[in-house]
């Protein structure tokens, strides 16, 4: 059965030229242009995954508002938020609201099929048993590839498929430097160096929350990030 | 101050210098209290003059009141002509000094003035003999406080006093007092002496050499004291014993053995009645009519006609016209004000203003007669005042006569004189209290001023910093005006700028977001291109239309790119706003930087001059960011081959980083906008990339976030720019 994707999206050619792509891929794809048609429609029925556009409209905020009712109405759901609005304030409110990825519209199409594809299996493998081969073991750090998610001393740390795939490229080869370009890269995003930035700070946090002594990141000025095996500060001294 | 340097004609000194023409103020006050004075002084000249005039008046068409027979020349007559003293003598002093000048108006008798009397039965044709030369004596009678004095100077070879044992009286040189009563009886006094001693006065009968008619006269008192060649007289009898008529005899002995009187001077016959001579002193009538004037504060004077003192009333030195009363000085309690007005103002103020003293001496009156312009013209017939000064105290005064007439003809002078020390005293007082009040107002005044004059130039100077303070070096709107809510003209100037300010910085706000802005909108369209593109892609086979869409695919890329970069600074504003600041070693972050910029940049020599620690507050990312742009703007602007040189060091407060290369110069009118968003000096061939100017604008932006400066400026030595950055050392 071919999964569902709602997009809400008030920009027609947009909304259609993702759903022709998404259609093209297998999926069944249902768009909306309000926030009100949309919820009419998820309250008959939930789709699978949902892209929503913030600015919905004349709503400023309708995705937000849209975002808070699917994760009220499913705590599985995934949600993307696809919007052209860039900063760091809405970011962190978009994933605050509970949505699993937060991308900007300069996001290349292949790009979005593959987040979607990576959400799904995510989804897909919650239930089965983690196969020991999709498995990275550094220290405190298990990350399972297979369905995107990352433990530090067997706690779950709640990230993003983005900042999943951020952590892996880090942690595949500990002790190299990953520049911000590399970084963007491996996360499949098209941003700029401050939005790169802002997501590792927000890792951070994450491990942070779970491990107060967390300081596994290091940041070396000018070139990148850095996954320490140490649990000591970083730093570049000559 | 240096402010004020800068500026000495400010509105301040501007005022100050207005208020001083306030200074014509006290001069107005001077002029109109001099205008006073002079308006004063002819009052007084008036009233001085009208107070001449009654007495003239009263004094009109009353010849018997200046006897015809006084008026000749005063050694004409046998009478004794009295003069008015002005002062106290002394009797038992030794000396006749205390008559002072009134000695010149003594009268000298001598041979021709020779009596017969019964002592020397020569006369009365003794004098036609004048055979005894050696007898002569001056004399001087005045009047003081209704007494009458007298002094006789007696030159006489043989000076014969009374012998111890003697009871009779005439055989030695004596002295013989004639006069008349008021009762019109003739009466005789003798001194006679028993040497220099206090006089001892003697009443005799018809004949002196009648023991028993011999009685005291208590009334009569003064000193007989001997001088070389003679002796001297001075006595002094109530006037009240006296009639109008008197007389002196001088009896000479000069044979201490026969004792016989040899010559008798005389002034006039002593010894008859009928031929005594008159006692010329002003005339009770006079007087009584003077008197009843004499309490108008001014000293009178009538003299007759050859300017003779008849009478004289009040003394000029407390004739000062005016009275004025003390009660003003009594009513200040306050004593420091006393104190401060006694010590500090009135010798200022004297300084410029006389002080009258009443202590002075009119010499012109000293003597018994009197002259001068205005009695000359009194005595012509005309009344006329006229000022005199005093040379030795400064002192005015006013004299005013007016002639007596009696039909048609000058009797004599009525001469009322005042000095002006009142007026002038009244005067100062005035010009006291105008001083002190003007400088009490010109006090108030003045500071009233300079506080109103410094309230507005300090209003003024404070919109003009808070004018020049809201646009920084760069042209941009930094703070806004505080909009006063004073509802003059300066809190209006105030309210406008900071309207304009207001609606400058939307307008500036609305620019610096307009590349946000516009990289938001075009973001959709952008979208809408880049997905058809990209379905396109998935759709179409063809080489040919393959090779457009990745054409396009390219460009729609860069116009991506284009946006970010765009926006990149008005996120980054967004994150530094809400970014939390640490301490950080400003000298490691650099270091790692350069390290990376190294692996970054393998063609480019980049040379660290890094010294730590450098602490400051601040945010690593962004610091690092910063560095990001600051290298990759000199790489870019970099000689091929030369080394990009990087500094850093802790510079007194301020941590400094300067990154320089070798590089084309920077236009100068580029230099302070150079760190404006979208400003760029490349050349256009070296636009390979899109820019926008925006690194140096970020540059700028994470300084400020670190409070510090940041400026481009040409090197020196060599063809090369530098771009430094300070910022505040964190307080340890």
């Amino acid at each position: 059965m071919a999964r569902r994707i709602a997009i809400v999206e008030d920009e027609a050619a947009i909304r259609e030229n993702y759903a022709d792509v998404l259609r093209k891929q297998g999926y069944e794809v249902q768009t909306y242009a309000n926030r009100k048609d949309a919820m009419r429609s998820f309250d008959l029925r939930l789709p699978n995954l949902a892209i929503i556009d913030i600015g919905l409209e004349n709503e400023i905020d309708g995705g937000f508002t849209l975002c808070q009712s699917l994760r009220s109405m499913s705590e599985t759901l995934p949600i993307i938020f696809l919007t052209a609005r860039d900063n760091d304030f809405d970011t962190v409110s978009g994933l605050r609201m509970g949505a699993d990825d937060y991308l900007t519209k300069d996001i290349s199409l292949p790009h979005l099929s593959a987040r979607i594809a990576a959400l799904f299996r995510r989804l897909d493998v919650l239930d089965q048993p983690t196969s020991p081969e999709n498995l990275l073991q550094r220290d405190k750090l298990t990350l399972d590839i297979g369905r995107l998610t990352i433990q530090w001393n067997n706690i779950p740390v709640p990230l993003t498929v983005t900042e999943f795939w951020m952590v892996h490229a880090l942690v595949k080869f500990p002790g190299h430097v990953k520049s911000r370009q590399v970084l963007m890269q491996e996360s499949k995003i098209f941003v700029d160096g401050s939005t790169i930035t802002s997501h590792v700070k927000r890792i951070r946090k994450k491990f942070i929350q779970v491990d107060e002594d967390f300081d596994c990141i290091e940041t070396v000025y000018g070139m990148g990030y850095r996954w320490n095996t140490q649990n000591t500060s970083g730093n570049t001294d000559q | 101050m240096s402010r004020f340097l800068k500026n000495p004609f400010g509105i301040r000194f501007k005022l100050v210098f207005l208020s001083s023409f306030l200074l014509v103020i006290p001069w107005l006050g001077y002029q109109y209290i001099l205008e006073m004075e002079e308006y004063l002084r002819r009052g007084q000249e008036q009233t001085v003059l009208g107070t001449a005039r009654a007495l003239a008046t009263a004094l009109n068409e009353r010849p018997e009141l200046f006897d015809e027979g006084s008026y000749g020349p005063a050694r004409q007559s046998d009478d004794l002509y009295v003069y008015p003293v002005f002062y106290p003598l002394s009797l038992d002093d030794d000396t006749l000094v205390d008559w002072q000048d009134y000695q010149r108006y003594e009268l000298s008798y001598g041979k021709d003035d020779t009596i017969g009397t019964l002592l020397n039965p020569h006369s009365p044709f003794a004098r036609y003999y004048h055979y005894d030369d050696s007898l002569n004596f001056k004399l001087l009678v005045g009047e003081y406080n209704r007494s009458l004095y007298a002094y006789l100077k007696v030159v006489d070879d043989h000076v014969v006093y009374r012998s111890e044992e003697s009871l009779s009286i005439h055989r030695n040189d004596f002295l013989q007092i004639s006069l008349v009563t008021q009762e019109g009886e003739l009466k005789r006094y003798v001194i006679s002496p028993r040497g220099p001693e206090f006089i001892y006065a003697y009443a005799v009968g018809e004949d002196l050499r009648d023991l028993a008619s011999l009685s005291h006269e208590e009334g009569i008192s003064g000193q007989w004291y001997e001088v070389p060649g003679g002796y001297e007289v001075e006595l002094r009898l109530p006037l009240t014993m006296l009639g109008d008529q008197l007389g002196f005899a001088v009896y000479d002995v000069d044979d201490e053995v026969e004792r016989e009187v040899s010559s008798v001077v005389a002034t006039s016959d002593v010894n008859d009645r009928e031929r005594l001579g008159s006692l010329r002193r002003p005339t009770p009538e006079i007087d009584r009519i003077v008197e009843g004037m004499g309490h108008t504060n001014s000293r009178i004077q009538v003299v007759d006609r050859a300017g003779r003192i008849l009478l004289s009333v009040g003394d000029i030195q407390s004739a000062t016209g005016l009275v004025l009363s003390e009660q003003a000085y009594q009513e200040r309690v306050n004593k420091y004000w006393l104190f401060i007005e006694d010590n500090v103002l009135h010798p200022l103020y004297y300084r410029i203003l006389t002080k009258p003293s009443n202590d002075f001496i009119d010499e012109l009156y000293a003597g018994g007669t009197i002259e001068g312009q205005h009695i000359a013209s009194a005595l012509g017939g005309a009344p006329q005042t006229q000022f005199r000064t005093l040379e030795d105290t400064q002192t005015r005064i006013l004299e005013a006569a007016h002639p007596i007439l009696a039909d048609g003809e000058v009797l004599g002078a009525v001469i009322v004189d005042q000095n002006m020390n009142g007026i002038r005293t009244f005067r100062n007082q005035a010009l006291e209290t105008l001083f002190n009040t003007i400088l009490g107002v010109m006090v108030i005044i003045s500071f009233g001023l300079f506080a109103f004059a410094s309230r507005i130039s300090g209003r003024i100077r404070d919109l003009r910093n808070q004018a020049e303070s809201i646009i920084d070096d760069n042209g941009r709107l930094r703070n806004t005006i505080v909009a006063s809510r004073n509802s003059d003209e300066i809190g209006d100037l105030s309210r406008s700028f900071s309207n304009i300010v207001e609606r400058l910085g939307q307008y500036t706000n609305y620019l610096e977001n307009m590349s946000s802005r516009l990289s938001h909108e075009l973001r959709t369209p952008v979208t809408v291109v880049r997905s058809s593109l990209e379905n396109l892609g998935l759709v179409a086979h063809g080489k040919e239309s393959e090779i457009y869409i990745q054409r396009a695919e390219e460009g729609i890329n860069r116009l991506n790119l284009i946006l970010t970069n765009m926006s990149e600074a008005t996120r980054l504003e967004q994150m530094l706003q809400t970014s939390e600041k640490e301490r950080m070693d400003l000298a490691k972050v650099i270091n790692g930087c350069v390290e990376g910029y190294r692996l970054a940049y393998p063609d480019f020599e980049l040379v660290a001059d890094i010294e730590g620690p450098v602490m400051i507050e601040g945010v690593p990312e962004y610091i690092a960011q910063l560095m990001d742009k600051l290298i990759a703007n000199a790489v870019e602007f970099s000689y091929e081959g030369k080394p990009i040189s990087i500094f850093c060091r802790a510079i007194r407060d301020q941590g400094v980083v300067r990154v320089s290369n070798y590089g084309p110069f920077l236009p100068e009118e580029m230099k302070g906008r150079l760190f404006d968003s979208m400003i760029s000096v490349r050349p256009q061939e070296k636009q390979r990339q899109p820019h926008l100017g925006i690194g140096l604008h970020i540059a700028r932006l994470v300084t400020e976030f670190h409070h510090g400066q940041i400026r481009a400026e040409n090197l020196r030595d060599a063809e090369g720019v530098a771009i430094t950055l300070a910022i505040p050392l964190l307080d340890e």
